[in-house]
């Protein structure tokens, strides 16, 4: 069967279509659903009203922990795997339980729990006295399709609980949605995994291969993906915290995108809710359309979407221009008829279209133009580590005037990422913050230094030996940091920002920075050979090579039985993927190794575990036309820099 | 002649002993240590109450962390918490960081606060343990301004005076705690748990008047919480200029030097002051008096046609005697309007020789 691989992606939903029907089918005849309002649209994307009524759905509420009566008694919760939503509902049934005892023999409570239940919730719900009456289901619905090559688990509290709390319990959910992936593809005979996460990601993939493995399932590689990357979010901050110059980024930075739905309320954007109001609170009753950001439906939007910025208000004005020149009053009876069957349909979806892409537009101008200039200079000094003064200056300007809940704090992250802060700068950030929105704030800044986004500058007022020297040293500028050190020798800094044209992927920064997924993707697939990859990526602290390769370097049959028993403390288990210096070693001695590494694939899957941003699609995307390839991309949701500052509150 | 049987002798030994015989026979070889993570990463059930030594017990800890399934992780550390004594659990955790955070997310998800600060002091991480209490604080008292002064009062004192903790970081729970101290006094409810700044706002609006000593002066709030001159000035502009109260913020923001000319003396940056005194609506008299802060010509003369401040424009280019460019700027000016006419009349004016 040799489909092509975007229907083969399409139809993975029907894989999560089944899994919820065997869920379904578990949770007796008649039930109520109750949602929580997140994944409403999440779960649209797997089945309609319709098909839930086929089975055996037969209310549908929003998860409320002031929820009332239901119309059945039999209830089927549908909630995300986190713990204070499931305590919410657990609650809720304990009391509806109290109020009815005998409703707990019914068997009619049953929870789904988004991607898998964890045995902590077990044990919690042993101990809330519940065992045996609420049953619980893991629902681990496969990598939907939001766009044309891009593809999400819908999975927006990952980042929040892998980055911020330190929680890798869902990481194995991203595994398997690979695993079931690879069922329909193929396994790619290339894996590459750049960060901790990933490379646990990897052994996991490897542990479901062992475990699974049947004379009936296809080991055959993969015809339709090459090569698999696994991206920590950690490996490349800067791509998130920047701001961004294509359309479909900065439609991110002004709406809220769910599930690929734009809500276009241009009352209301993103950067007026998080501004410090003065006024007593105001409820803006206005008006929101849902925008479909999907190629495949809005072409207006396949064309805009990762054009800077710049250009898109010429091509939407051109576009008007055309419409108004197809005179359709000039038409016979005939051909007016031929028109209203055919086309009439299509033309006013596409006027409607233009119509809010174009208030999209208008409202990013006015809600960006007066500080688009300047944050955008301040940014690119910030990156070449250049003019660090007048960058903090206008970093404290910001937090003293026009400070934003999110977005200052992610500058603050982004100044202290590349030319760093000293306690004094840093606290008196901290300070006007705290000031502005409020004291309580105080932890958000410790779990950023957790998460790694903000670095904690050392009080040297503590250090009482030579402190005079530390002192000097601190004062001393530093051409280059630690940042723009990694930074010039992947290659990810330009050094002429002005002259760069759409041919490289920086363009998508102003010329500024090149995401490092695009520097990966276009390292794999320029690369002569396996030395040369190692080369250019040999900088990467965390990089792992696992696939083929990696099922020849194992010596014998190593499963993971022995694999464990062999394992030392605060080693990597290193099975389903190895440190490519490793390999170096046996690439020399062995020159037949390196075709077990296909070089320059022509299908690249990347799955960015943390969050992917709009800026790193749009740079694939070049990388994709100038090296003729094809770059699918996956995540656990598409996020920005503010979701990403949002998830430390 | 003995006192038992042997048999018996036998089953007084069994009985003893508390094994099952029947057990005994189909006793199968124990989980092993490598199974047993297997089945927890795969989501299957397994026997963990076998892993009774401390070897095992070691083992199953440093293979959950090193194939990074955190469900797995959390799973084994809570066995361990429940089979070892805590001491011998936080030697283990201590030097696995990566298990002890999820313990650690575990217990800030439980709401464990005792124990998480008791494991957290433990480790000689005081000032973790201190934020720790506060996050928690924080999240579970919602506004109730005498839950939080209490709660954070008793942080403030127990934890947050421990060694190695921020002096940074105490000096702004101090502030909050003066703050809360402050709203509980000012007893308004739209005031509760609201950032210094809101409040600050509330009593420019509504206490303009009052003097330093007053408790609702936003002088006296201003000097209690230390707020910056930037940010003072900031609010005073926004509130001020949103109630339609300009007269005061001219009084404010402008002094006559010695020759009667006003000029603005504002903490906020020039560039930024005109941006917002535009955004809300300003009048040109106040517009043209921050612009000429403003010490360059150039800068003056495009932000002036940027914000439209006529007289600023016209001012500007006879003083550069430009003829051409405000007989150019005055086509684009509505005839009969003021600025018009001001432009007409510098046109005309016998004393400017103009270049062009």
């Amino acid at each position: 069967m040799d489909q092509p691989l975007n229907l083969k992606l399409s139809s993975l939903s029907l894989i999560s279509q089944n899994k919820l029907q065997n869920i379904l089918s578990q949770c007796g005849e008649k039930k109520d659903l109750i949602i929580d309002p997140s994944l409403i649209k999440a779960l649209e994307r797997i089945c309609g009203v319709t098909w839930l009524r086929q089975h055996g759905v037969d209310k549908i509420y929003k998860m409320d922990p002031q929820l009332g009566p239901t119309a059945n008694a039999n209830r089927v919760y549908f909630i995300p795997a986190c713990i204070i939503k499931y305590k919410c509902v657990l609650d809720q049934i304990s009391s509806l339980i109290s109020q009815n005892p005998s409703i707990a023999d019914v068997n009619g409570f049953h929870i789904i729990i988004i991607p898998k239940v964890l045995n902590s919730f077990d044990s919690i719900l042993e101990s809330k006295g519940l065992y045996g009456v609420v049953k619980l289901h893991a629902f681990a619905w496969e990598l939907m399709v939001l766009d044309d090559q891009l593809l999400s688990l819908e999975l927006p509290f990952l980042f929040k609980q892998l980055f911020v709390d330190q929680n890798q319990s869902l990481l194995s959910g991203v595994a398997m949605s690979l695993w079931t992936l690879f069922h329909v593809t193929g396994r790619p005979k290339v894996m590459c995994s750049f960060g901790k996460f990933s490379a646990g990601v990897l052994d996991m993939l490897e542990i479901y291969n062992e475990t699974y493995s049947r004379n009936f399932v296809d080991t055959n590689n993969s015809r339709d993906i090459g090569a698999l990357l696994v991206i920590d979010r950690t490996q490349d901050y800067a791509s998130s915290l920047l701001t961004p110059a294509t359309y479909s980024g900065l439609l991110k930075e002004i709406f809220s995108i769910n599930c690929g739905f734009l809500d276009l309320n241009v009352k209301d954007t993103k950067v007026m809710k998080g501004k410090l109001n003065f006024d007593s609170e105001q409820s803006n009753e206005s008006k929101s359309t849902a925008m479909p950001l999907d190629s495949s439906i809005d072409s207006l939007y396949a064309e805009i979407k990762h054009r800077h910025f710049s250009e898109v208000l010429s091509v939407l004005s051109s576009k008007a221009k055309l419409l108004k020149n197809e005179d359709i009053k000039a038409l016979g009876i005939q051909e007016m008829k031929h028109f209203v069957a055919t086309k009439l349909q299509q033309v006013t979806l596409f006027k409607q279209n233009l119509v809010n892409h174009v208030l999209a537009c208008e409202t990013i101008i006015s809600e960006m133009s007066n500080r688009f200039e300047n944050l955008k200079l301040t940014e690119t000094e910030m990156l070449n580590n250049r003019n660090k003064k007048t960058n903090y200056n206008f970093l404290d300007e910001n937090f003293g005037t026009e400070i934003h809940i999110y977005n200052s704090l992610r500058l603050m992250c982004l100044l202290s990422l590349t030319q760093g802060l000293s306690y004094d700068e840093y606290n008196t950030l901290v300070n006007k913050y705290l000031l502005a929105f409020g004291y309580k704030y105080l932890y958000v800044f410790n779990n950023l230094i957790n998460s790694g986004l903000l670095i904690q500058p050392s009080n040297i007022k503590l250090s009482l030996n030579i402190s005079n020297l530390s002192n000097l040293s601190d004062k001393l500028p530093k051409w280059q940091n630690e940042f723009q050190t990694a930074a010039h020798k992947l290659k990810q800094l330009p050094s002429k920002p002005d002259d760069v044209g759409k041919s490289s992927p920086s363009y998508v920064f102003n010329g500024g920075y090149i995401p490092l997924v695009a520097i990966i993707c276009n390292a794999i697939l320029t690369s002569e050979s396996l030395s040369e990859v190692l080369t250019k990526l040999s900088t990467l602290t965390d990089f792992k090579i696992g696939g083929v390769i990696n099922e020849k370097l194992k010596d014998g049959v190593e499963t993971l039985n022995e694999k464990l028993s062999n394992l030392k403390v605060s080693n990597d288990l290193e099975f389903g993927c190895k440190d490519p210096k490793i390999l170096s070693k046996v690439v020399k001695s062995d020159p037949n190794f390196c075709n077990l590494f296909q070089l320059k694939p022509k299908t690249i899957l990347v799955f960015v575990i943390g969050g992917v941003n709009y800026a790193e699609i749009a740079a694939c995307e070049v990388v994709q036309t100038n090296t003729g390839s094809k770059i699918y991309i996956a995540s656990d949701c598409v996020s920005n820099g503010s979701d990403l500052i949002a998830a430390h509150m | 002649m003995s006192l038992v049987t042997p048999k018996v002798l036998d089953l007084i030994l069994l009985a003893q002993s508390g094994k099952d015989p029947a057990q005994e026979q189909s006793q199968e070889s124990p989980e092993t240590v490598a199974v047993t993570l297997k089945r927890l990463v795969l989501g299957r059930r397994c026997a963990l109450h076998v892993h009774r030594t401390m070897k095992s017990k070691t083992e199953l800890l440093d293979g959950a962390v090193a194939i990074g399934d955190g469900n797995a992780i959390l799973t084994v550390v809570l066995f361990l918490i429940a089979t070892l004594n805590k001491k011998l659990v936080y030697e283990l955790l201590s030097s696995r960081l990566i298990a002890l955070n999820h313990y650690i997310s575990f217990l800030q998800n439980e709401g464990k606060i005792t124990e998480l600060t008791d494991l957290l002091t433990m480790l000689g991480r005081s000032p973790d343990a201190a934020m720790a209490h506060f996050q928690h604080a924080v999240k579970t008292q919602g506004n109730n301004v005498d839950g939080l002064l209490r709660k954070v009062t008793n942080i403030l004192a127990n934890h947050f005076n421990q060694p190695g903790v921020d002096a940074h970081q105490t000096k702004m729970v101090d502030a909050y705690v003066k703050l809360l101290e402050w709203q509980k006094l000012a007893n308004l409810p739209e005031l509760s748990n609201r950032s210094a700044l809101q409040c600050l706002a509330y009593t420019c609006s509504r206490h303009w008047t009052e003097g330093a000593g007053a408790a609702m002066s936003p002088l006296t709030l201003g000097q209690r919480q230390q707020i910056s001159p930037l940010q003072f000035d900031w609010v005073v502009l926004n509130v001020h200029a949103k109630s339609g109260k300009w007269d005061i913020l001219e009084s404010l923001f402008t002094k006559k030097d010695w020759l009667g000319r006003s000029t603005v003396s504002s903490h906020v940056p020039a560039q930024c002051l005109l941006r917002r005194l535009s955004e809300l609506g300003a009048s040109s008299r106040l517009m043209a008096a921050c612009l000429a802060k403003l010490p360059s010509a150039d800068e003056r003369l495009a932000l002036a046609l940027n914000y439209k401040v006529h007289c600023v424009v016209i001012q500007t280019y006879a003083k550069q005697k430009d003829r051409l460019a405000l007989t150019n700027y005055k086509m684009t000016l509505n005839p009969q309007s003021e600025e018009y006419i001001l432009a007409e009349n510098t046109l005309r004016d016998p004393s400017i020789k103009w270049k062009n």
